[in-house]
């Protein structure tokens, strides 16, 4: 009894033990020989180990940052966050101490979207790992901060993700069949609130036109020295560093003296912006390693359970669609979004734009406008589209404060509507003094 | 010659790299040819590139995969995971590398 008290307390306490234990599942449900079991439970355990490594580079990066900013900028009780939702689910794994649950959530999430694509008209199969990770994270967070524990958090997580998992590549299939030109694959990514909101916005723009749709981004001629931005680290780079140049230019060499030492403090900031590049960089390695069992076992078993099942994939398998626009949509959202930071300025927390989600998330968008209106559409709608990015998590961030997290908040929308949901449930339940 | 060693890409090397890598992997099945595979971003082709024998990414991002100079035969595709336009683009470099 001893013992297993013992091996409760010290190793199934251990986030990266379960994370273990859920790809040993996967693995042996495939029948699998016992050394690429072996294999794959070690290299799944090492990316949660690697992912826990990078965020605190990158923590360690923005709490630098958010010191700079509130001695710059802090005196009239302004704070800064930036908008990272890997960073969101490095926090929330690690110092929060909420990894183990996250984990099971996310088995639970493939086990409930198995079951809804099986057995409703919604068929299908989520198979993007890491933003199932990113739902998973933000489920047990709001579960957990309504005050759930143990086996009701995992349930009610699993279900509100695994919901998610199922209905938003049905709520984007209209558009996605669009640009596809046929109906086998599905998009799963967990920005669909603003793909669709930029497909409305494009919308809205055709009608104002008359109804006539305008000349697709394809039809452009675009530099060729645009296609940096496709290297999405280099982009992350390109925008970081001068965020961290002109905050550390406001804040002063004497407040960063404590961390700069001898180091001069502008070549200091600009080293500290490269640090929050290589923690993203290290933090996403772990994620692949993380995955890299569970997203074969799940599409295998998936795809066996659910005849004729779409699949739900990346956002990045429709860039291929329309290229021109991807590019478009990553400008004109990063644009949007520095029009929602001023905004957000306003609010009470300014919010650092998450270059990541601006490049994906923007170039997706870029592709839905171009869909409905054209170049029109993927510009107007990007514009709006980065605006919208903001402000969401901007209402989203002082729970998050709340719950724990410094200086962050979420990027991809969806997520952002998770928490939402999960505040409304909770206080619908107060309502009626349920909960 | 032991197993095929196939790299797939894309921009952060995890969703869509990864959904072409289990394409792939149905069709060399298929195929009957023996092969290992992984996924990593653009950002890292130049220097992953060495432990493999092919890269397959999206088309978008023919330039900078080329201008990384790997020296390996690459395939770049339309559609991702669609499984007919893989085995008809990567059928002929198997042939040349005597796979097939």
């Amino acid at each position: 009894m001893e013992i297993l008290q013992w091996i409760i307390d010290n190793i199934l306490t251990q986030a990266s033990v379960i994370i273990g234990l859920v790809a040993l599942l996967g693995l042996a449900l495939q029948k699998k020989p016992i050394n690429e079991i072996i294999s794959g439970t070690l290299k799944t355990m090492l990316g949660f180990l690697v992912l826990s490594a990078g965020s605190s580079v990158m923590q360690t990066s923005l709490t630098y940052f958010g010191d700079m900013f509130n001695q710059a900028f802090g005196f009239n009780g302004m704070s800064a966050v930036v908008a990272s939702i890997e960073g969101i689910n490095g926090q929330a794994m690690t110092d929060l101490g909420l990894g183990s649950e996250i984990a099971i959530c996310l088995a639970g999430i493939f086990i409930v979207n198995i079951i809804l694509a099986r057995f409703t008209p919604f068929k299908y199969v989520f198979l993007t790992g890491q933003a199932l990770l990113w739902e998973s994270t933000l489920c047990v967070v709001f579960a957990w901060f309504c005050g759930l524990r143990g086996i009701p958090l995992i349930l009610i997580a699993s279900i509100v993700g695994g919901a998610f998992a199922t209905l938003m590549p049905a709520f984007a299939q209209p558009v996605v069949r669009k640009i596809t030109e046929s109906d086998d694959i599905a998009l799963g990514h967990f920005c669909t609130f603003g793909y669709m909101f930029t497909a409305l916005i494009a919308t809205i723009t055709k009608k104002l036109a008359g109804g006539h749709e305008s000349q697709s981004t394809e039809e452009l001629e675009l530099p060729q020295s645009l296609s940096f931005m496709q290297d999405s680290y280099l982009a992350v780079m390109v925008v970081m560093i001068p965020f961290y140049l002109i905050i550390a230019g406001f804040a002063g060499p004497e407040a960063a003296a404590d961390y700069a030492g001898d180091v001069n403090y502008m070549v200091y900031a600009f080293l500290q912006a490269m640090q929050f590049v290589v923690g993203l960089y290290v933090l996403l390695a772990g994620v692949r390693l993380l995955l890299a069992e569970l997203v074969p076992a799940f599409q295998g078993i998936s795809m066996k359970l659910v005849p004729n099942a779409r699949p739900a994939l990346d956002c990045p398998v429709l860039f291929t669609y329309a290229p021109n626009a991807v590019i478009i949509g990553f400008i004109c959202t990063t644009i949007g979004s520095l029009i929602g930071m001023a905004i957000t300025g306003f609010m009470g927390t300014l919010v650092i734009p998450g270059v990541m989600s601006n490049f994906f998330a923007g170039g997706t968008a870029g592709i839905f406008g171009n869909a409905i209106d054209g170049r029109r559409g993927a510009i107007i709608g990007g514009i709006f589209h980065g605006i919208f990015i903001m402000i969401l998590p901007a209402l989203l961030s002082p729970m998050l404060a709340q719950i724990g997290f410094v200086n962050m908040t979420c990027t991809d929308v969806d997520t952002v509507v998770t928490g939402f949901f999960f505040m409304a449930i909770h206080s619908i339940l107060g309502l009626f003094g349920i909960a | 010659m032991g197993k095929l060693r196939i790299l797939t890409v894309c921009g952060n090397g995890l969703g869509s790299s990864f959904a072409c890598q289990m394409a792939v992997e149905g069709v060399l099945k298929g195929l009957g040819v023996d092969c290992k595979l992984d996924h990593d971003s653009v950002s890292s082709v130049a220097s992953a590139a060495r432990n493999f024998d092919m890269i397959i990414a999206a088309e978008n991002f023919k330039t900078q995969i080329e201008s990384a100079n790997t020296g390996l035969p690459c395939v770049f595709l339309h559609r991702l995971v669609d499984k007919k336009e893989i085995e008809e683009k990567v059928t002929p470099v198997l042939k040349d590398m005597g796979l097939l």
